[in-house]
């Protein structure tokens, strides 16, 4: 980004609407967040500091993937404040220990907790520096505190007399900032609530918003990697000699399994990692096909597993048993930035520009396989070009400080879209029978089993590790970590915590042990979870002759939330298809958060056309209302991908798709209507990344077979 | 290597690059205008939407040498000064569409491109144009800030940037 541009952008002038530009993002060259260089601020807390010129910064939390973080959170700050979002100062925190999750101890954006989790403590920071700049103000004024109140980041007296909080600084430092002062009632709410526009459009419209892959450091080359394509397989050996001859590639060195090409830009680095010759061991998964992996699946099945759930006593799954099998393929990420880092090794130091869920795990997993301290690593986050969970694992970091500390200059390590596709780490494939036993009409027992790999097993030994002080032998953390497979839950997740009511109910899962590398995709095992139990909801309506909503409601609590949306949803949508569309439906419980969808679908000439879907969410308190709808709106969307076009497919361990030709993902002229009602409420807010999107495929699976009479029991849906 | 030289954003550039160079990444890596993205490598999401003489090109698969001579504009040459936004800018404000905002620089490039040939386009002429992909999925509010866009531009009667008849006469 020129000077020229970015000081303009400071300056405020006014755009189109009279909306205030208040660009405040602070680029690659950013170094002047809390912790490290501005002694001068007046620090009220991890989250506020007051700048000498009076200007409010906030040291944002969590990353900014699009879920709209940098808005929702800034926003909680600005409302107790009372002072307007776009005039705070917007930092991305550097790594502190107070910004771990206080639910998954780490400094982590995922789970669709960042509001909730946030909701009181932000406001609480901000509530403290309200009162702390008050208690400065009375005694700078010679003044009753109750004679002031907080405005525009100035202390503004009865007589409306106003003083900016840069001559108050000295003043408050000479006070105990307070740590209690109150909240903000509901009903006194000026900002939350209200739509704005998104404090990060207008960098995002302007092109100057800066992602990981827009940083720049002086004297920095670029390199890409060849990995082995079989997943989890490694570099035998390679030959170079046609590589090395490419104009500008500076050296090819292993890494990591595989071999990085450094050259002066990404271009030449691309064409000679194209002619480098390699021959690869194929590692534990060579061999592995789909056919293969359902027939594992199919023999997992059979295995007795870990019960998760039972209700009600067996012997009431009385009458004529149903027994059906639901699958779901891998999945890879996809986010539209793909994974880049840019590392600079220092003897001192080490720094890291990129986008990360996971700036604390960056930190312990750099320093272990670089052998640095961690006090020495250095996270410079920036905005995700989407995370979807795919920037939970910080592996493309990895790669680029290796290869950094080997070629002793800033490396800027870029994946190819085919890299990304290939070297994901995936939702996993999964499958499920479910059961239920009808007597008389009635249901009289829901069961299933699902067969899936655990996430958590696999993960989590690398997240303690990076966690636990780091004189602890790295065995300790990661066993004890692993044992996180026996009772992860992610694996059942809207399938064994489901409030659907039966005489009786049982639950059970087998964990995949697949060297297959698996993550945590958008709602994770509510992706598939909903799918199996959604649709064999439908099932069951239509077994028993039911209308499929009259049938859920039926079966649920009224006071639940799922029962509040699904009838909401039933009252805007179910019924009202226009001729030629059918109709499907769809409640699920995820992140504390119930959405019901209802989707309006036709089946053309074999193809499956969607018309129109209508969802009800139940989030708790919208904190900005039009970012909730799009939310829901972006998860639909990545259902639909998911639900009509997604699979990652093996051969030999190889992942057989590579870009978007052959991994599609949902275009505009293919997305249908799309309507959002927000279900009143007044409890504290609750996830809205994720929920929107597990009930999408189950809605439209149902339609399908209200157009088709056909029950397609696998995803992507794809008609006989 | 061979000397090069276009219009960025209307100021005269003369480089020395190889030709086979994409002109996505001579404009992010020599030009350091990192508004346009890397999305593909593939010509296939339109990340990297740059007009080209007034049409929108996907740089991610144009070889520099292509360029040779001819008016190139990027995201960061699309507001008309530095006080006004262009109108699909505004729009794209007004209706919040950007998320992550990855994919947006290319879905402005590709919508002004539109505008700037058709003033009033009809659904079937947005979705045959506006073929990038967004992860995020802002498809809703990008068809609808394209339509607003439409109006706003026929009332401000806003002339393109860049007249390829004009170049031509």
């Amino acid at each position: 980004m020129s000077l020229s541009r970015r000081e303009f952008f400071k300056t405020g002038a006014a755009v189109g609407g009279g909306i205030a530009i208040g660009l405040t993002l602070t680029g690659c060259g950013g170094q002047t967040a809390y912790p490290g260089a501005n002694p001068a601020d007046l620090r009220a807390n991890a989250y506020l500091q007051v700048r000498p010129d009076g200007h409010v910064v906030f040291q944002l939390p969590r990353a900014e993937m699009g879920q709209g973080v940098y808005t929702g959170l800034t926003t909680l700050v600005a409302e107790e404040l009372s002072m307007p979002a776009d005039t705070i100062i917007v930092e991305h925190a550097y790594y502190l220990p107070e910004f771990r999750d206080p639910e998954f101890g780490m400094m982590m954006t995922g789970g669709s907790v960042s509001l909730r989790n946030n909701f009181v403590p932000l406001r609480q920071a901000a509530a403290n520096l309200r009162e702390w700049m008050r208690r400065a103000g009375a005694q700078y004024l010679q003044v009753p505190t109750s004679d002031l109140r907080i405005e525009n980041a100035q202390v503004v007296s009865t007589d409306g007399n106003a003083t900016g909080f840069a001559a108050l600084i000295e003043t408050a430092r000479s006070i105990e900032p307070p740590e209690d002062a109150p909240l903000k009632k509901p009903s006194e709410f000026q900002q939350i609530g209200r739509e704005s526009t998104r404090l990060d459009a207008v960098a995002k419209v302007t092109g100057t918003a800066t992602f990981g892959i827009d940083c720049q450091q002086p004297g920095a080359v670029t390199a890409v990697m060849r990995r082995c394509p079989h997943l989890g397989g490694r570099m035998k050996q390679f030959d170079d000699t046609a590589a090395k001859a490419i104009k500008g590639v500076q050296a090819i060195i292993p890494v990591n399994g595989g071999v990085a090409v450094v050259a002066s830009g990404y271009w030449p680095a691309r064409k000679a990692a194209d002619a480098l010759q390699i021959e690869w061991d194929k590692g534990p998964l060579a061999g592995l096909d789909d056919a293969g992996l359902r027939q594992r699946h199919d023999e997992l099945l059979l295995e007795e597993g870990r019960n998760v759930a039972e209700t009600g006593e067996a012997d009431a799954a009385t009458g004529e048993s149903v027994e059906v099998v639901y699958r779901v393929p891998m999945l890879s990420h996809s986010p539209m930035e793909p994974p880049n880092a840019l590392v600079r090794v220092d003897s001192d130091k080490v720094e890291i520009w990129t986008g990360s869920q996971v700036p604390d795990t960056v930190i312990g997993v750099v320093a272990a396989a670089i052998d640095r301290p961690r006090e020495q690593v250095v996270v410079h986050n920036q905005m995700l070009g989407g995370g979807f969970g795919r920037r939970l694992v910080p592996d493309y970091i990895v790669e680029a400080a290796m290869v950094a500390k080997q070629v002793g200059k800033p490396v800027k390590l870029v994946w190819s879209r085919e890299d990304d596709v290939q070297h994901d780490y995936y939702r996993p494939a999964a499958t499920a029978r479910l059961a239920a036993t009808i007597d008389n009409g009635r249901v009289t027992s829901f069961s299933g089993k699902t067969v899936v790999p655990s996430i958590m097993g696999q993960l989590m030994p690398m997240y303690a590790e990076a966690a636990m002080p780091e004189w602890l032998p790295p065995a300790i953390p990661r066993s004890l970590a692993g044992m996180a497979k026996h009772f992860d839950t992610s694996m059942t997740e809207g399938l064994g915590d489901t409030n659907y009511q039966f005489p009786y109910i049982k639950m059970d899962t087998v964990r995949d042990e697949t060297p297959i590398p698996v993550g945590f995709w958008r709602s994770v095992g509510h992706s598939q979870n909903a799918f199996f139990t959604e649709s064999f909801m439908d099932e069951l309506a239509h077994k028993v002759g039911q209308d499929p909503v009259a049938f859920r409601l039926q079966h649920m609590p009224v006071e639940s939330n799922r029962y509040q949306v699904l009838k909401l949803v039933a009252e805007k949508a179910w019924g009202k298809a226009p001729a030629g569309q059918f109709q499907g439906v769809a409640a699920h419980d995820a992140f504390h958060s119930s959405v019901a969808q209802v989707v309006n679908a036709s089946v053309e000439n074999g193809n499956i056309r969607v018309h129109k879907v209508v969802c009800v969410v139940h989030c708790g308190l919208a904190v900005n209302p039009d970012v909730v709808r799009a939310q829901m709106e972006s998860a639909i969307i990545f259902g639909l991908t998911a639900a009509l076009k997604g699979k990652i497919s093996l051969e030999d361990g190889r992942v057989m798709q590579s870009n978007f030709h052959d991994y599609p993902l949902l275009t505009l002229a293919e997305t249908p209507d799309i309507e959002v009602h927000i279900a009143p409420s007044e409890d504290a807010p609750t996830g809205v990344g994720e929920p929107g999107l597990p009930p999408l495929a189950p809605a439209l699976a149902n339609a399908v077979f209200a157009a088709t009479g056909q029950r397609l029991r696998e995803l992507p849906l794809k008609l006989a | 290597m061979s000397v090069i030289e276009f219009t960025l954003n209307g100021r005269a550039q003369r480089l020395d690059v190889e030709g086979d160079t994409p002109l996505l990444w001579v404009i992010r890596e020599e030009l350091l205008l990192t508004g346009t993205k890397f999305g593909c490598g593939k010509g296939l999401c339109g990340a990297c939407t740059v007009h080209l003489d007034g049409q929108p090109i996907r740089s991610c698969s144009y070889p520099v040498s292509l360029a040779a001579g001819k008016q190139i504009r990027t995201i960061e040459g699309v507001a008309e000064s530095l006080e006004q936004l262009h109108p699909v800018q505004q729009v794209w404000l007004e209706e919040n569409v950007p998320q992550c905002g990855y994919c947006q620089s290319g879905q402005i490039m590709a919508a002004v491109a539109l505008l700037e040939r058709n003033a009033s386009p009809d659904d079937g002429e947005i979705d045959a144009a506006m073929s990038n992909i967004c992860r995020c999925g802002t498809y809703p509010r990008i068809r609808k800030a394209v339509k607003r866009a439409a109006e706003i531009m026929q009332e401000q009667a806003v002339v393109a940037y860049f007249d390829p008849k004009e170049q031509l006469s």
